[in-house]
């Protein structure tokens, strides 16, 4: 009866697995094709919540509830903010020439593919013997204050650092098109 | 970790009660929310369906099936159809780590012919009891504004475009505030658990040495002001009035969902309803000693664990009672007033609510 | 237990597709989100390698790139919106000025 449920779970653990890893690779290229920059916020959402659940299937759960609060959560909202602020979803995009097109679509396939052999070919990494931890945020968070005091501190400084330059860029931007209204609307 | 047949029917089970139990959350607050309307104004509100107007809800979601399904010429369609169900999502998983009874020992015993619970298990009346609930319960919130954004801006009218902007704003806001007054909480229990912020919480300790009071969050001093910011935000992210700019229909017609008509407009009442029972759950989880009845020591059997989910039962009606009797009597806030407040006031108030529980716990008063 | 190989080959399939949108689209704020993609992908391989050696320390990277994300996030979105105001367009053709 045990092995049954063993079973079961790890069943569930692959059908979990690939269900997500679709809907990541699916959205991810709807983000990089759709025309609409909303639907492409969107997606890449969805994509952002499907690498969340990754986590979680490599034990690593506060990463995973932190990926959605700071991803989906913030970054995400942020990028919606700006395409609806900015109306952009109205802008035709133009065209990139044909070849760029065709080597960008190249070498990135090409780039996957060697990825992908050399992953599988080389796979020496199942060979070691698989590790079970499940972290908690009690470890991560004696890690970061013990070992990793000073990156944090210096992050934290940089997040500052981001606000005033973010808060600088967008806000003289406004102030100047005040100032040369006149100018643009020539 | 064990993990056989047993544990699936049993978390089966739990899904399926809590679901219903949230699922009829909507109707009867409906009902509470129009009769008691009419009790603070002073009129009789709905009486004619059932006594004492019970049967509204029914006949109100027998009217949403029945009305015609429009989607507006300028919709961006899928998303337009898709955003009710954005919106319902975390308004329906969120609960799923929030502890709504105390834990009882199921007795070995024979049934259908095999042994069940060999050796006995501990029944935890909760879905999933993991070691980051509060970060989940935050991260599915914060999932709920594309709910709201994705209806507004695929509309294609610019009230709903702009109640879904005020919406969004307001509560990627006052998510901060509400965060930072559950870490407060969550520092005095030292663990993300739910179920363990629930256990910190049972037991007493004694006024002046002498009168025993039980040892809610919400009687310890220095979670006073953790206690308010989280009510305040909680109405705020949940789009209740006072803060109700999202739909404020003396502005904005109905905010995101103008467009929305029959059961898509229905989905995202329930959706506001079922978010705001969450939202109680959690107040009364991390302040009010969730299930825990005071004075009375819970026996870890099925009558404990009876009497500890009415107690939890109880106190999230309270509190969705103070939700309805709030928004019937406070006037609705000014918009610049409300986000002044949100970073200005609550932001400060929940920074300093950490440092003095940090101090607390310093003096190990907490 | 999933091998580990088939999260570095999802993480390298969506790392190839954020590449893949960086070189094609001229949209700034697509190739904006192209650039999340390859980090999420990266982010995905140090939490992959993290479970397999039972360590710490990749998890503990991908919260920084998270922060860091965030801060580059904010700061890269008011460039687009200093530029849209300035140009009336997002298209990174037309960014074409050191100064304007």
């Amino acid at each position: 009866m045990l092995s049954v449920a063993q079973g079961f779970r790890k069943m569930l653990e692959f059908i979990v697995f690939f269900f997500f890893a679709a809907v990541a690779v699916v959205f991810a290229l709807v983000v990089i094709l759709h025309r609409n920059a909303v639907v492409g916020a969107l997606s890449l959402v969805a994509s952002l919540f499907a690498l969340a659940v990754m986590y979680v299937l490599l034990d690593a759960t506060f990463l995973a509830a932190l990926q959605v609060i700071v991803y989906a959560g913030a970054i995400m909202v942020l990028f919606l903010f700006v395409i609806m602020l900015l109306n952009l979803q109205h802008i035709a995009e133009s065209n990139t020439r044909p070849i760029q097109q065709f080597l960008g679509y190249f070498t990135s396939a090409a780039f996957a593919a060697a990825m992908i052999y050399y992953i599988s070919k080389y796979a020496v990494l199942s060979a070691l013997p698989p590790s079970r931890f499940n972290t908690t945020a009690r470890m991560i968070g004696e890690r970061l204050f013990e070992a990793y005091i000073f990156p944090f501190e210096m992050v934290s400084i940089l997040l500052l650092a981001a606000i005033v330059g973010a808060l600088l860029l967008s806000g003289r931007a406004a102030g100047h098109r005040a100032e040369t209204g006149e100018e643009l609307s020539q | 970790m064990a993990f056989d047949t047993t544990d699936v029917i049993l978390s089966l089970i739990k899904i399926v009660v809590v679901l219903l139990a949230l699922l009829n959350v909507t109707p009867i607050m409906v009902w509470v929310e129009r009769r008691g309307s009419a009790l603070i104004q002073d009129r009789p509100g709905p009486n004619r369906v059932g006594p004492l107007g019970l049967f509204q809800s029914i006949a109100d979601a027998l009217k949403f099936i029945l009305k015609e399904d429009i989607i507006p010429a300028g919709a961006h369609k899928w998303i337009y159809t898709l955003a009710p169900a954005f919106g319902l999502l975390p308004a329906l998983t969120t609960i799923a780590v929030v502890p709504w009874g105390r834990p009882f020992l199921l007795e070995e015993r024979e049934m259908f012919g095999r042994v069940l619970f060999a050796g006995g298990r501990w029944f935890e009346p909760v879905i999933a009891n993991v070691n980051v609930g509060i970060l989940i319960v935050f991260a599915l919130a914060s999932l709920g504004v594309y709910g709201i954004v994705a209806a507004g801006w695929a509309s294609n009218n610019k009230f709903s475009m702009f109640g879904a902007i005020r919406a969004s704003a307001q509560m990627i806001s006052y998510e901060l505030s509400l965060a930072l007054s559950a870490i407060s909480v969550l520092l005095a229990a030292g663990s993300l658990r739910l179920t363990d912020v629930v256990w910190q919480q049972t037991g007493y300790f004694r006024l002046f040495d002498a009168i025993p009071v039980p040892a809610w969050n919400v009687f310890s001093p220095g979670m006073w002001l953790a206690f308010v910011v989280f009510v305040v935000s909680a109405f705020a992210e949940t789009n209740r009035l006072p803060f109700d700019f999202a739909e404020a229909e003396a502005e904005l017609v109905a905010g995101y969902h103008t467009e929305y008509s029959s059961m898509k407009f229905a989905l995202f009442f329930m959706a506001e309803y079922m978010a705001m029972a969450t939202m109680a759950a959690l107040i009364v989880t991390l302040f009010l000693g969730g299930w825990d009845i005071p004075y009375y020591d819970e026996p870890a059997t099925f009558l404990g664990f009876l009497l500890s989910v009415v107690a939890f039962v109880v106190k999230v009606a309270c509190i969705l009672f103070v939700f309805v009797w709030v928004r019937w009597t406070i006037p609705r806030l000014k918009y610049d007033i409300l986000m002044r407040l949100g970073w200005k006031v609550f932001l400060p108030l929940a920074f300093i609510n950490i440092l003095i529980v940090a101090v607390f716990i310093a003096l190990r008063w907490l | 237990m999933i091998p580990i190989e088939w999260f570095l080959i999802l993480s390298a399939i969506l790392f190839a597709i954020g590449v893949c949108g960086v070189l094609t689209r001229k949209n700034g704020i697509t190739i904006f989100m192209s650039i999340e993609l390859m980090i999420n992908a990266v982010n995905l391989t140090f939490v992959a390698y993290a479970k397999q050696f039972g360590q710490l320390h990749g998890q503990i990277f991908v919260f920084f790139i998270m922060a860091i994300a965030a801060a580059e996030a904010a700061v890269g979105l008011a460039i687009f919106i200093s530029l849209f105001h300035h140009r009336q367009t997002i298209d990174v053709d037309e960014a074409n000025l050191m100064h304007w």
